[in-house]
C-alpha cells in the first residue's frame, strides 16, 4: 500500500476499518501493514498550557501529527480498565461507577490503573481518578495501540457495559489478558446453545425456548411453547427490540418489521411467564483462582425483588432489596443456583442473574458473568463496595483475603425506582415494556418498606400524594384485583373516579365511585379533568399489547401534567403501601453512614 | 484572601437521578466538590437520591443522605445537622453550595430561599447568592440588566397567559418565534413556532409545564452561529475565560443536542476579545462573586452582529465538557473559591507552577458529539429543537477538527468507523442504503435542512451525490469552514477507493 497515502488516511483520523473497506484488505492488514512501517500514533499531554509549562497529571490523546510523544514511561505493573463509552438508555452511570471504583481498587493495590474513555461526562475521565487516562475511542484499534504501548498486564472488560464486553474477544485474539472470568466463560452464558447445556448439567430450569432465523421458524416455535411469548434479538443490552407477543399476526409483524434474523443472528423466542415475579440477583466470586471450584468463595451481594411483574425490563422495574414476598424457600433455591452457576463459570469477579418465580418453581432467565447496572445500587444497599472487591478479585486477591465471606442481609429496605424521559417525548405511549428506556434511577431507604418506596417516588419527582382524587381504569386481565385496591385507596381516605365500566364493577361491590367520561364519549372528560389537576394519582394498566387510543391519551396526558401514575397493580399496591406510611407517621432522613 | 474559618459544614446539594439535560456530569462536578471541601477540613454533608454516583459513595462526604432532592428533605436535613453541630460543639456554621448539583440543586435551593426556610434556619448559600441566581435564571430581568450595560440581546417578551404570548408575538411580528419556558430543565415544554397555530399550542404547554407559569417569546436567531463562553470569577473579581467552545449547529438546536468544537474556530481574534469582554461584563453584572457561569452568544453569519443568549450562574453540562477539553478543573475550583479562597491563591494541580488565575491554552481540537436514543420512541419526533432529547455524548481530542471529528464520530458506538466509507449500509427508516452508495437529492435536501442526529453524515453524503458547499450552506446554515474540511475528507475517501482501481 501507497504509505504517503496510509500516513495522509491516518493523519485525516481515518480509522483502520475505514482505510481496510475503501482499499479492499481487512482491518488486520491495515493495522500490519502500519505497523511494518511504525505508522503508529503519538501520545499528547492535555496539560491546560499547550506545553508551556512541565505537566504532572498524565492525561493523554492520541494523534498522528506525529513526532514529540509525551508519555511517561514507568515500571510499575499496570491495568487497563475500559470504560463505557458515551451514555445510552441501557448504559450509564452504573457502569462508570464500576470503572471508577476498578480503578480506585487496583491503586490500592499497587497497580498502575490505565482508563481509557470517551464520555466526558464521567468521573472516570477525571484526571484524578486512574494514573493515566487516555481519552479514546473505545474500538481495537485504538484500544490495542494503548495496551501494548504502556505495556499492561492485563485489562478489565467486565465493568464498562457492552461496549468493552465487544471488544474483548478481538482483544484476546491479538495478545490482550483480559483479566476476571475469562471471554470464553462469558460466551457460554451469552450463547443460547452453550447456556441451556450448562443449565441442563447444573439440573436448573429456564423457561422453555426456541430459536428463529426467519419468520416461519418463528411461528412454528411460537405454536410449540403457547402465547404468549417474549421474542428478542441475540447479543444486546438494554432489551432493544424485546417484545411480548400474543398472536400469529403480532409476530408475524415483529419479524418483519422489528427485527433483522438470519442464521448468525437468530431471534430468540422464550415462553413468556405471565404473572412471576422477578429477581435479580448480584454476586461476587473467587473461584476462577483455584483449581478445585470447591476451594473458591462465593458470596450473593445482593436479592433484589422486582415490583412489577415479569416482563418488563429490569432496567426499568422498581425494585426492594431484600426480598418482600419471596419465601424462604425460594430464597434458598436463588443462592443455591446462584452459586451452582458461579461454579460452574469459574467467575472470578461479579456474576449478575435474573431470575423469574412461578409459584414454588425458580427459572433462570439470564446470567452475565460481569459487573451489572444494579451493582451500585447493592452496594450502597448493603454497605460493601463490589465492584472495588471484585477488581481486586479480578487482579489475583481471594475474597477470604479480602474479608467477605458472608453475606449481608439488611435489617431495613432499600427501593429502586427508575425514571424516564417521557416528558421529552410526547406522544410516546409510557407503558413499561421489555424495552428498556429509562434513563436513571433512585434510591428510598427506611426501616419501613412503606416509606423506603415514597421516598423512592419522591426522588424519581413524582411523589405519592396523600388525599385527593384517585382515577382508576384497569385491564380486564386484572379485574379481579380491581375491588380490594380500589378499597385500600377509600380507606386512605381518597375519593375514586372511573369510566363507565370499571365504575359499574365498582358499583356492583358496594364501592362509592364518581364517574367520568371517555375521551371519546364527549367532555368533559378524564383529559379534561388531569388538565385541570382534579386529579392526584392515575392507576391505568394496559389492555393487551395494542393499547387503544385513549388509554394512551390518558397516560400521555398524565405525563404532561404530571400527574403520578401506575401503570401495574403491583406499583398501584406499593404506592397505597407508601401512602399509609406517610399519612401515619411522615418521612425521616438519616445518612448511608448511620445505616451500615 | 484565605479560607473562610467561620464555615464548620458544606451542605452540597447533588442533580438527583440522571434524566435527559442532567446526565453523570453533576456527579463528576460534586464528587470534585466534596474532595476540594474535606481537603480543607470542611465537614461535607452532601444530599443526592442517585446511588449510582460516586459522590453518594460512604468515603467522599462525612454525612450522605440518599434521601429525595426536595426542598422538605433539604430543610429536615438542615435541622438534623444543626443540631449535630450543636452537640459536636461546633463554632463555625452550616452552609449551602447548591451550584454543583445543576438545575435541580438550584431550584431545590431557590425554593427554600423564596419560603424563607434558609433566612429561618440561619443558613447562608455559597457559590452564588440567590440574588445572583434570580438575576441569571429570569430571562426577563437577565435581558433587562443586558440591555443596562449595554449589551445586545434577541428582542422578546415574557408572558403569563395566551393572550399575552400573542401580545409579544404581535409586537416581535415575524415568525418563526422562540418560546422558552422559565425555570426548566434542558428547555423542557418549548420549541419554535413557525406559525401562528405551532406557536399558541407550544406556548400554552410551555406555560403549563413551567413551575412559575411563565415563558420568554423571542425573535427567531435560528441559522445563527452559537458559542458559550466558561467564566470563572473570584470574590476579589479577577475572571479567566477556561474555555471557548463553537457549535457546529447553528442556534436553534440545544447546545446539549448540537456537536461542539473547542476552542472556537470561526470568529476572527477581534471578535473573540468582543466575546471574551462581554462575557466578563455579564458575570459581574450578574454578581456571580465565586465560581463558574457559562455564557451563550449568537453570531449573525450575515451582519456578524453579536447577541447573548443565555447565562447559567452554576456548574453546567458545558463546565464538565470544558474541564475535560482543557483539563482545567471547574467544579473543583469553583468550591475553593466559594469558601474564600482567589483564582491567584490556588495552584493548578497540572503543572503545579501556574496559580488558576492562568488561562488555559490548548494547541489541540476538542470535539463533542450527541448520542441520541430515538430508536426506543419510535411514536416522537426526532427533530432536533431547542428541547434537548439526547441521552449521552462522546468526546475526542485531535491535533486537527478533522482528526477529532472523526475520532468522535467512531467513539459514538453507533455502528460507524468515521464519518463514512467503512462499508456499513446507512438505514433510513426501514430502507438501506450502502455505504458508498449515491443518495437520492431529495431525501439529502431534507436531512440538511431539518436538524436532526444524522445530519453530519448527510453532509458527507451532500458533497458525494454532488452538492456544492454554497447549497449544504444555504440548507443547513453550517459554518462553510466546517463543510470545508469535511469536504477534505470526503475528497481523502474517493483518492483512498480510487487507489486501487
Amino acid at each position: 500500500m501507497n504509505l504517503d497515502l496510509l500516513v495522509r488516511a491516518k493523519t485525516l483520523g481515518f480509522s483502520d476499518r475505514q482505510i481496510a473497506h475503501l482499499t479492499r484488505r481487512t482491518e488486520d492488514e491495515v493495522r500490519a501493514e502500519r505497523k511494518r512501517h511504525q505508522l503508529v500514533p503519538s501520545y499528547r499531554l492535555v496539560d491546560t498550557c499547550a506545553a508551556e509549562f512541565e505537566a504532572y497529571t498524565p492525561y493523554y490523546y492520541s494523534t498522528y501529527d506525529r513526532g514529540d510523544d509525551e508519555v511517561t514511561l514507568t515500571q510499575t505493573q499496570k491495568i487497563m480498565i475500559l470504560g463505557g463509552g458515551p451514555n445510552r438508555i441501557g448504559q450509564g452511570i452504573e457502569f462508570d461507577y464500576c470503572c471508577v471504583h476498578a480503578a480506585f481498587a487496583l491503586k490500592e493495590d499497587g497497580f498502575e490503573t490505565i482508563m481509557v474513555n470517551s464520555n466526558p461526562e464521567t468521573v472516570s475521565t477525571d484526571y484524578d481518578t486512574s494514573d493515566k487516562l487516555f481519552f479514546e475511542p473505545l474500538t481495537l484499534e485504538d484500544v490495542l495501540h494503548i495496551y501494548e504501548r504502556e505495556g499492561c498486564k492485563g485489562a478489565i472488560a467486565q465493568f464498562g457495559g457492552q461496549t468493552p464486553l465487544n471488544l474483548a474477544l478481538g482483544l484476546k485474539r491479538n495478545g490482550v489478558n483480559i483479566i476476571g472470568t475469562t471471554p470464553e466463560n462469558i460466551e457460554i452464558a451469552e450463547d443460547r446453545k452453550l447456556f441451556a447445556a450448562m443449565l441442563d448439567k447444573l439440573g436448573i430450569p429456564q423457561p422453555p425456548n426456541g430459536l428463529a432465523v426467519n419468520a416461519e421458524e418463528a411461528l412454528v416455535a411460537s405454536h410449540r411453547l403457547g402465547y404468549p411469548v417474549l421474542v428478542r434479538p441475540s447479543f444486546v443490552l438494554g432489551g432493544r427490540a424485546m417484545q411480548i407477543v400474543y398472536s400469529d399476526s403480532e409476530l408475524t409483524h415483529y419479524m418483519r418489521f422489528a427485527v433483522e434474523a438470519s442464521p448468525e443472528r437468530p431471534v430468540l423466542v422464550d415462553k413468556f411467564l405471565e404473572d412471576a415475579t422477578e429477581v435479580d440477583v448480584d454476586c461476587i466470586a473467587d473461584v476462577g483462582h483455584f483449581t478445585n471450584v470447591e476451594d473458591g468463595t462465593i458470596v450473593v451481594g445482593g436479592m433484589l425483588e422486582h415490583i412489577e411483574f415479569a416482563g418488563v425490563h429490569s432496567g426499568d422495574a422498581a425494585m426492594v432489596l431484600p426480598p418482600h414476598t419471596l419465601s424462604q424457600g425460594v430464597i434458598e433455591t436463588i443462592r443455591g443456583y446462584t452459586h451452582a452457576m458461579a461454579k460452574e463459570l469459574r467467575v472470578c469477579g461479579l456474576m449478575n442473574v435474573q431470575y423469574a418465580v412461578k409459584g414454588d418453581t425458580v427459572y433462570v432467565l439470564e446470567v452475565n458473568p460481569r459487573a451489572s447496572r444494579t451493582i451500585p445500587f447493592v452496594s450502597k444497599a448493603i454497605g460493601v463496595p463490589l465492584a472495588k472487591l471484585a477488581a481486586k478479585v479480578m487482579a489475583g486477591k481471594t475474597l477470604k483475603e479480602l474479608g467477605f465471606t458472608a453475606e449481608i442481609w439488611p435489617s431495613y429496605w432499600a427501593v429502586k425506582e427508575s425514571v424516564f424521559p417521557f416528558n421529552k417525548f410526547l406522544g410516546q405511549d409510557i407503558v413499561l415494556s421489555p424495552e428498556m428506556r429509562s434513563t436513571g434511577e433512585v434510591m428510598g431507604l427506611d426501616a419501613d418498606l412503606g416509606i423506603a418506596y415514597a421516598k423512592a417516588q419522591m426522588a424519581a419527582n413524582s411523589p405519592l400524594p396523600l388525599k385527593g382524587r384517585v382515577f382508576i381504569s384497569i385491564a380486564d386481565a386484572h379485574k379481579k384485583d380491581l375491588v380490594q385496591l380500589a378499597q385500600s385507596y377509600l380507606d386512605l381516605g381518597f375519593e375514586l373516579v372511573a369510566t363507565n365500566g370499571t365504575a359499574t364493577a365498582l358499583e356492583a361491590a358496594g364501592i362509592k365511585v364518581q364517574r367520568t367520561l371517555k375521551v371519546l364519549q364527549g367532555r368533559p372528560n378524564i383529559v379534561d379533568l388531569l388538565k385541570n389537576k382534579e386529579i392526584q394519582l392515575v392507576i391505568n394498566t394496559p389492555n393487551g399489547s395494542a393499547p387503544r387510543e385513549d388509554e394512551v391519551k390518558i397516560r400521555t396526558t398524565a405525563v404532561m401534567t404530571g400527574t403520578p401514575i401506575m401503570t401495574t397493580i403491583s406499583g398501584a399496591k406499593a404506592a397505597a403501601l407508601g401512602i399509609a406510611a406517610l399519612q401515619k407517621h411522615g418521612y425521616s432522613v438519616k445518612t448511608i453512614q448511620e445505616y451500615f | 484572601m484565605p479560607k473562610r474559618t467561620d464555615i464548620h459544614s458544606v451542605l452540597i446539594i447533588g442533580a438527583g437521578p440522571i434524566i435527559i439535560g442532567q446526565a453523570c456530569e453533576f456527579d463528576y462536578s460534586g464528587t470534585q466538590a466534596c474532595k476540594a471541601l474535606r481537603e480543607e477540613g470542611y465537614r461535607v454533608i452532601l444530599i443526592n437520591s442517585n446511588p449510582a454516583t460516586i459522590m453518594t459513595d460512604p468515603e467522599f462526604a462525612d454525612r450522605t443522605y440518599i434521601e429525595p432532592v426536595t426542598p422538605e428533605a433539604v430543610e429536615k436535613i438542615i435541622i438534623r445537622e444543626q443540631e449535630e453541630m450543636h452537640r459536636l460543639g461546633a463554632t463555625g456554621k452550616l452552609v449551602l453550595l447548591p451550584t454543583l448539583g445543576g438545575q435541580t440543586a438550584l431550584n431545590t435551593a431557590m425554593k427554600l430561599h423564596h419560603a424563607g426556610t434558609l433566612e429561618r434556619l440561619n443558613v447562608e448559600m455559597i457559590g452564588a447568592k440567590a440574588d445572583a441566581i434570580e438575576k441569571g435564571e429570569n430571562r426577563q430581568v437577565f435581558k433587562e440588566l443586558m440591555l443596562s450595560i449595554g449589551l445586545d440581546v434577541p428582542i422578546s417578551g415574557t408572558a403569563h397567559t395566551l393572550d399575552e404570548a400573542r401580545a409579544v408575538a404581535e409586537r416581535i411580528g415575524r415568525y418563526p418565534l422562540i418560546i422558552r419556558p422559565a425555570y426548566t430543565l434542558g428547555g423542557t415544554g418549548g420549541g419554535i413556532g413557525y406559525n401562528r397555530e405551532e406557536f399558541e399550542e407550544i406556548a400554552k404547554r410551555g406555560i403549563d409545564l413551567s413551575p412559575v407559569s411563565e415563558i420568554l417569546v423571542e425573535e427567531s436567531l435560528l441559522g445563527w452561529k452559537e458559542f458559550e463562553m466558561e467564566v470563572m470569577r473570584d470574590c476579589a473579581d479577577n475572571c479567566v475565560i477556561i474555555c471557548s467552545i463553537e457549535n457546529f449547529d447553528p442556534m436553534g438546536v440545544h447546545t446539549g443536542d448540537s456537536i461542539t468544537v473547542a476552542p472556537i474556530q470561526t470568529l476572527t481574534d477581534k471578535e473573540f476579545q468582543i466575546m471574551r469582554d462581554q462575557s466578563f461584563a455579564v458575570i459581574r453584572a450578574v454578581g456571580v462573586e465565586t465560581g463558574g457561569s457559562n455564557i451563550q452568544f449568537g453570531v449573525s453569519p450575515e451582519t456578524g452582529r453579536m447577541v447573548i443568549i443565555e447565562m447559567n450562574p452554576r456548574v453546567s453540562r458545558s463546565s464538565a465538557l470544558a474541564s475535560k477539553a482543557t483539563g482545567f478543573p471547574i467544579a473543583k475550583i469553583a468550591a475553593k473559591l466559594a469558601v474564600g479562597y482567589l483564582l491567584d491563591e490556588l495552584r493548578n494541580d497540572i503543572t503545579r507552577k501556574t496559580p488558576a488565575s492562568f488561562e488555559p491554552t490548548i494547541d489541540y481540537v476538542v470535539t463533542k458529539i450527541p448520542r441520541f436514543a430515538f430508536e426506543k420512541f419510535p411514536q416522537a419526533d426526532p427533530t432536533l429543537t431547542t428541547q434537548m432529547k439526547s441521552v449521552g455524548e462522546a468526546m475526542a481530542i485531535g491535533r486537527t477538527f478533522k482528526e477529532s471529528l472523526q475520532k468522535c464520530l467512531r467513539s459514538l458506538e453507533i455502528g460507524r468507523s468515521g464519518l463514512g466509507g467503512d462499508g456499513k449500509a446507512w438505514r433510513i427508516g426501514t430502507d438501506f442504503i450502502g455505504d458508498r452508495d449515491t443518495f437520492p437529492r431529495d431525501l439529502i435536501t431534507q436531512k440538511l435542512s431539518v436538524p436532526n442526529a444524522e445530519r453530519i453524515f448527510f453532509i458527507r453524503h451532500a458533497l458525494r451525490a454532488g452538492f456544492s458547499i454554497e447549497e449544504i450552506y444555504t440548507l443547513s446554515k453550517i459554518d462553510r469552514w466546517f463543510l470545508v474540511q469535511i469536504q477534505e475528507l470526503v475528497t481523502f475517501e474517493e483518492t483512498l477507493a480510487a487507489s486501487v482501481n
